[in-house]
């Protein structure tokens, strides 16, 4: 059987079931740790702070390093391959 | 009125034969090893018409490791989403690197040395199980020792089997053989911080 999946727009991450999506809403085209508590989608600002974040707390990573990974992480994405780094 | 011209569609398969080719020779030979010549013979295309797709052979090279390692990364994904115990995880971040383990264990080894963007689609691949590994640990209320620390120790284990494959399973398959000591081993420890 195929399953089609959507995948974050904002950070990559499949989007498997109800609450992968924010409010549960799955007509959103990025998922819940993308979102902010009213669902809508995170600024670049806000998602560059929460990704470095992310790579300094689960993997340890430098902070500049984590910093400079993140930007070239997301530039990967659709919504933010246009965004300007800070 | 879209339909792709037969052309288009040759150029496509052709494109993603090199991809597949790539992948089954750097599996093999390893990623910096691996002419582009090399490439182009077993995928029986002219070495001008790697070049007709890549622009450089980095761009390559970058190409294939990231569209693996997203596979990778979704199948990590997949497998780590219904877990709900750290054992279950571990397991399952194995199961994942086992199908793709020898193209995996060349990341493993060549990692520094290769360009920035495929370095970053192998880093991509930690972080889908960071994720998971740190809900996990948070589940189980193992919170004194940092999330990071403990994953790079997960990580430091299971690399150093794969990157040393030779000495610990010289008939292949490092994971299949080692998975249930690898799992077990790294548990106990987190048994015996307190």
């Amino acid at each position: 059987m195929v399953i089609f999946m959507k995948i974050c727009i904002s950070c990559g991450m499949p989007m498997m079931k109800k609450g992968d999506y924010p409010l549960e809403d799955e007509s959103k085209d990025y998922c819940i740790y993308c979102a902010r508590p009213d669902g809508t989608l995170q600024s670049y600002k806000e998602k560059l702070k929460g990704t470095t974040e992310f790579l300094i707390r689960t993997q340890g990573i430098d902070e500049n390093a984590a910093h400079e990974l993140a930007i070239r992480t997301l530039k990967k994405m659709p919504a933010w391959e246009h965004a300007e780094s800070l | 009125m879209n339909q792709k011209t037969s052309r288009q569609l040759k150029k496509e398969q052709t494109k993603a034969a090199l991809i597949e080719t790539a992948y089954d020779i750097f599996s093999k030979k390893g990623i910096q090893g691996t002419r582009m010549s090399d490439i182009a013979a077993a995928a029986n295309v002219s070495h001008g018409t790697v070049f007709l797709h890549f622009s450089t052979q980095e761009a390559f090279i970058a190409e294939v490791v990231q569209y693996y390692c997203n596979q990778i990364a979704l199948r990590t994904h997949e497998y780590s989403d219904s877990c709900h115990s750290l054992r279950e995880l571990l397991s399952a971040h194995l199961d994942g690197i086992m199908e793709y383990e020898p193209f995996y264990t060349r990341l493993v080894i060549e990692s520094r040395m290769l360009p920035t963007e495929a370095r970053d689609a192998f880093i991509s691949v930690q972080s889908a199980i960071s994720f998971h590994f740190s809900k996990a640990l948070e589940r189980e209320g193992l919170t004194s020792i940092p999330a990071g620390s403990l994953f790079n120790m997960w990580m430091g284990l299971v690399h150093y089997y794969l990157a040393n494959g030779d000495l610990f399973a010289p008939e292949g398959n490092v994971i299949r053989r080692y998975k249930a000591t690898l799992t077990d081993t790294f548990l106990s420890l987190m048994e015996k911080k307190d």
